[in-house]
């Protein structure tokens, strides 16, 4: 016996042998019309997806696909709308994450979530610590932790601080942690986003390792190559809907990138033929926290989008241009003219403004009132001095939830009582009362529902018609895709490809984000 | 991915309810008032009411003080002791023969220089306000000590020590002094950009920094006012015991704190106002009135005090949570 196998029969209880009877090969969790919904908006639509005892099943899908809806749904972490979940051909509730930890089931995140300042074996035993007599006995947590990690070949010091590995070690403990809990179904959340190579592939052999000890795992992410190296059987997710499953064996890059976008295009991208003006803003080599050597144009009348991965670079390149992160190196040219930005106010007064990635911590001051929120860049036009004139203060909010048709009885209402797209409209509306050349719009429709997308992108137009320029950043493909007169692809922090509206097919621009 | 979308109908204008809750607070002092009035023969005396309005004042300016470092979401534990630093610092300059005006305005100008410092610790140095104002409550109450050597500095200027006890129109002093700091705080955070921008750092300072408001400015802002009202309470109170003492003001900060929740602020940041806090300092300064009036070991007006902030914020949440 292993030393992991050994520990991980402490945890031989009931539930689990009843998981660890089921057959390889035949269903252990089902999903049958599986559904989540957020007052109106369908995170997840009717999903029947069945997963085989012992099987790598791979989940690819866009950024807003469903994927991390589903995760929660089967950790426990948030309840179901509709439908239902089998484990081992029982109707399951879901309902908290002990059950799920209870009947076996365990996710390991992208971000790794332990304790830093624990050492490993403390945190591979946290929760469930070896006791005598009601005191911990360290040491032989300790020697019990090194024994799992020399077994699983990860060569990493148990009785170290987790904070003194790289986040991939972290990771691999987190794996190691979930291994010794006698899991029985393992979900891998995008577990290489920060992993190097090497740590990939211990990653993986730990993963096969587990799916030869009976483990069911569920993988999810955006690399190709990983799911063809890893995976028996392949879902598909797109728009919150489950659009298929394949065999690893029997399908290929083509086909599943294909079912991650290929959806009909609605009618809800509103482009108008906008005569194209001069340039508003260029950046030549423009490098910073997290974007390196970024040079692209936008010309009044123009849509710029930026297309990424998360983690590409995107918003930092957006929050340097706006002053918020430090430029370490290129130049910015406004209208022709080389300027410094070195705050945001200074981004403002040239007329620049970010509608920012997160509303929530970046965008919007959620427990205070609409009005403020709209008016809070615009204060200093609204007051004599620093007394603000308060009908002034109530005509430009009341102007922005009529232009923008905010639906709310009073600017006084908070913030945070309104839906996504709402709260969308009052980060637009922000912008819109101050003015601007250049409006950035980061993630302008995450969350948002379809009728409000299709405003937002009418007021694109308007704004364009208006002189102004726009910079458009997304994950969401479709939207860069027909919205963007020029699009530029972001892969680690650098620009890696341009092209003109409709110049590129979207499987080469999600080929050239993924770096296939 | 879809993330908070909070459905559901539209919630009724807050600006009611808040009326409401400063109307219970209101009943609340009346309240108190009546059934002191009706339980002790000398509550309604001038001479009592006089005393309580003394009592109450300091810590109203102290807590308005407060309040706006509050409403940034921070904390200022010094005022205490600042409080008891300038009683100090106004002693030594009045004893050095300096003229009163001049020993007023530059101990104000101590309490400027403490809220920069904090200001500074926390902007520049990252530290977390609990710290820092923490670190001067400890070493502002030593550099006092050192400089009296542990003893009182006596204050031997008629014109300096009468003020406290001076009446205008009838009203105590020391009360106008409360309206002289609330007209110009309410012109301030009710009335002026400078307040909205406050309670928007205090909601989200990410949002504010992007929406162009000097978040640092502020900081340092809040921090000074709160140092300065601590000051000025601090002239106050040297005029009130003629001695200069670093160990006044024991405490006082945990009292400002408490006016300024029970007045409705919440300690996370972002909601808050100038009336509230007044109010809370007016209960607390009645209750510790009260419980001399009614003879209780004054060991039970610290224990009331504490049952008070607990049922108060506790219905303050509810009201939040409704909302």
């Amino acid at each position: 016996m292993t030393s992991l196998e050994e520990i991980s029969h402490r945890h031989d209880d009931t539930i689990k042998t009843e998981a660890s009877r089921v057959a390889a090969g035949s269903p252990i969790l089902e999903l049958k019309g599986l559904q989540k919904r957020y007052g109106y908006v369908e995170a997840l639509k009717p999903a029947t997806i069945t997963f085989l005892a012992g099987e790598i099943h791979a989940i690819v899908g866009e950024n807003g696909a469903g994927k991390s809806t589903l995760i929660k749904l089967l950790t426990g972490v948030i309840t179901r709308t509709d439908g239902e979940i089998f484990w081992c051909g029982h109707p399951v509730a879901l309902a908290n994450p002990n059950e799920a930890i209870a009947r076996g089931i365990n996710a390991v995140h992208q971000e790794v979530v332990l304790c830093p300042h624990l050492t490993v074996a403390a945190n591979l035993f946290l929760g469930d610590e070896v006791n005598r007599f009601g005191l911990m006995r360290k040491k032989q947590m300790v020697a019990m932790a090194q024994a799992v990690l020399d077994d699983l070949g990860f060569g990493l010091p148990a009785a170290d601080l987790l904070s003194s590995l790289t986040i991939g070690q972290q990771q691999l403990v987190a794996t190691a942690r979930a291994a010794m809990r006698g899991t029985q179904f393992l979900i891998f959340d995008e577990p290489t986003a920060y992993l190097t190579r090497k740590e990939s592939a211990q990653l993986f052999k730990l993963i096969r390792r587990l799916q030869s000890e009976g483990v069911t795992i569920v993988y999810i992410s955006h690399r190709m190559e990983e799911v063809f190296e890893l995976a028996d059987r392949v879902s598909v997710l797109r728009d919150g809907t489950h659009v298929g499953t394949r065999l690893i064996a029997e399908t290929n890059d083509d086909e599943l990138i294909k079912l991650m976008i290929n959806r009909s295009i609605e009618q809800i991208y509103h482009k108008e033929e906008i005569p194209i003006g001069e340039p508003i803003l260029e950046t030549r080599g423009l490098s910073g926290p997290g974007f390196e050597d970024v040079s692209l144009t936008v010309r009044a009348g123009e849509i710029v989008g930026l297309y990424g991965l998360i983690g590409a670079g995107r918003s930092e390149f957006a929050l340097g241009l706006y002053g918020r992160q430090p430029v370490s190196a290129g130049e910015i040219y406004w209208q022709g003219r080389k300027v410094k930005i070195r705050n945001e106010r200074d981004a403002m007064d040239l007329g620049i403004a970010l509608a920012p990635e997160s509303r929530r911590d970046q965008g919007l001051c959620l427990n205070l009132p609409i009005g403020l929120n709209i008016n809070l860049p615009v204060f200093n036009r609204l007051s004599r001095g620093p007394i603000i004139n308060k009908k002034s203060e109530a005509a430009n909010a009341d102007k922005q939830i009529r232009d923008l048709s905010i639906k709310t009885p009073s600017r006084r209402v908070l913030v945070s009582a309104m839906s996504g797209g709402n709260q969308q409209k009052v980060v637009i509306g922000k912008w819109l009362s101050h003015g601007a050349k250049l409006f950035i719009f980061d993630e302008p429709t995450v969350g948002v529902d379809v009728g409000t997308k299709a405003e937002i992108y009418r007021l694109f137009a308007k704004l364009l018609r208006d002189g102004a320029g726009i910079i458009v950043i997304s994950s969401y493909l479709p939207e860069v895709y027909e919205l963007a007169d020029r699009l530029h692809v972001f892969r680690h922090g650098q620009l890696v490809a341009s092209h003109d509206f409709h110049a590129a097919t979207h499987e080469e621009v999600l080929g050239e984000a993924i770096g296939v | 991915m879809v993330a908070n979308t909070t459905e559901g109908p539209a919630v009724a204008p807050r600006r009611k309810m808040s009326i409401l809750f400063s109307l219970t607070l209101i009943l609340l002092l009346i309240a108190l008032w009546v059934v002191l009035g009706f339980s002790t023969d000398v509550f309604w005396t001038q001479l009592n009411i006089t005393n309580l309005a003394r009592q109450g004042s300091m810590t109203a300016i102290l807590a308005l003080g407060q309040t706006f470092v509050i409403i940034t979401g921070g904390i200022d534990l010094s005022v205490g002791a600042i409080v008891g630093f300038c009683t100090v610092i106004v002693a030594w300059l009045l004893q050095a023969g300096v003229p009163i005006w001049a020993a007023i305005l530059i101990t104000l100008l101590f309490g400027v220089l403490i809220g920069a410092f904090h200001g500074f610790g926390i902007v520049r140095m990252g530290l977390p306000p609990f710290i820092i104002t923490l670190a001067t409550l400890t070493s502002l109450r030593g550099i006092g000590l050192l400089i009296t050597n542990g003893s009182s500095i006596n204050i031997v200027n008629d014109a300096f020590t009468n003020f406290s006890v001076a009446d205008f129109l009838g009203i105590p002093s020391l009360f106008w002094m409360v309206i002289v700091v609330a007209i110009p705080a309410v012109v301030f955070l009710h009335l002026s950009r400078w307040g909205r921008y406050l309670f928007a750092v205090g909601s989200n300072r990410e949002a504010a920094r992007l929406s162009g408001v000097n978040v640092n400015g502020m900081i340092y802002f809040a921090y000074i006012l709160s140092g300065t009202c601590a000051a000025l309470v601090g002239v106050l109170l040297a005029s009130r015991i003629a001695i200069g003492n670093a160990t006044q003001g024991d405490g006082w900060e945990l009292q400002a704190i408490a006016s300024s929740v029970i007045g409705g602020t919440s300690l996370f940041g972002a909601i808050g106002s100038v009336y509230g806090p007044l109010i809370g300092a007016f209960i607390l300064a009645t209750i510790n009135n009260g419980a001399n009036l009614l003879n209780l070991n004054s060991f039970w007006q610290r224990i009331i005090t504490g049952v008070l902030i607990i049922v108060i914020v506790y219905f303050d949440q509810l009201r939040r949570r409704r909302l």
